[in-house]
């Protein structure tokens, strides 16, 4: 899956080391919104979260797996209507073995999720 | 239970439909399966699906526990619920395409509208990912 040009567009992005602001614009006619309600749009938190996933990725230069959820609160229900523009923070701590990404999604408004887990670099060894 | 009466029992079509089918319901949760098939909308490009599929499939095993007594007590239509907090949650692995995930869901008690649940999925009877979880059915 890949949601960038689906469910989102990346309209900005501000990197520095280990800290990214990126801006989003959520687009309507994304096929999720088919089954995710008929009749009625509201943005998969899971989708949310894969968002994450991916601009992680685009702020490593690697692909990379969820390995944990340390926790993750969807603290609003979004919708592409309510919310069409969003700010994502990402930041980034050595862990274990891994990465630590703290990340919020928000808009002017309010925060509709704030995550925090652990990702690893994609193993990408055939098993 | 057949793939049509999932239907019945959560609100989530194509192309998010996460379960198959329920396979049992108790008052403290259940069991539902769902086959990885070519075409699922989490699949990765090497064919494996995403941790967010593993997701969301844990939350529509427990949407559709939750359907099934809803529509026992009487209501008409499936209940809308909505993921409100993920917590302690390990993928151990990537499903393939073509594995049928198993996943049994525990329900505790619900407060207005928010219930804790925790949950493990398995294939083959290994253990693919657990977590737990906070669905939030906002009362009609």
């Amino acid at each position: 899956m890949r949601l960038e040009h689906h469910y989102y567009e990346l309209n900005s992005m501000h990197t520095g080391g280990r800290h990214g602001r990126f801006h989003i614009a959520l687009r309507p006619d994304c096929e999720v919104y088919r089954g995710h309600f008929p009749g009625n749009p509201v943005c998969p938190g899971v989708c949310h979260i894969q968002t994450v996933k991916e601009l992680t990725e685009r702020l490593t230069g690697c692909r990379l797996r969820i390995r944990s959820i340390r926790l993750c609160r969807l603290k609003a229900v979004a919708t592409p209507s309510a919310c069409p523009e969003l700010c994502v923070d990402i930041s980034l701590s050595d862990t274990d073995g891994g990465l630590l990404v703290e990340a919020r999604m928000a808009d002017a408004e309010r925060t509709y999720m704030d995550f925090k887990g652990e990702m690893t670099k994609e193993d990408t060894r055939t098993e | 239970m057949t793939r049509e009466d999932i239907l019945t029992l959560i609100p989530q079509r194509d192309p998010i439909l996460m379960v198959d089918e329920l396979l049992e319901a108790a008052p403290d949760g259940g069991t539902a399966t769902l086959t990885v098939r070519p075409g699922n909308y989490f699949l990765g490009e090497d064919g494996r699906m995403e941790e967010t599929g593993l997701l969301e499939h844990i939350a529509q095993s427990a949407s559709a526990v939750a359907g099934h007594h809803a529509l026992a007590a009487g209501a008409t239509a499936p209940p809308v619920g909505y993921i409100g907090e993920i917590k302690k949650f390990h993928c151990h692995r990537l499903p393939q395409t073509g594995e049928e995930l198993r996943t049994t869901v525990r329900l505790g008690p619900e407060a207005e509208g928010v219930t804790l649940l925790a949950a493990e999925t398995r294939a083959d009877g290994e253990l693919v990912a657990d977590t737990q979880m906070k669905i939030y059915i906002p009362r009609g």
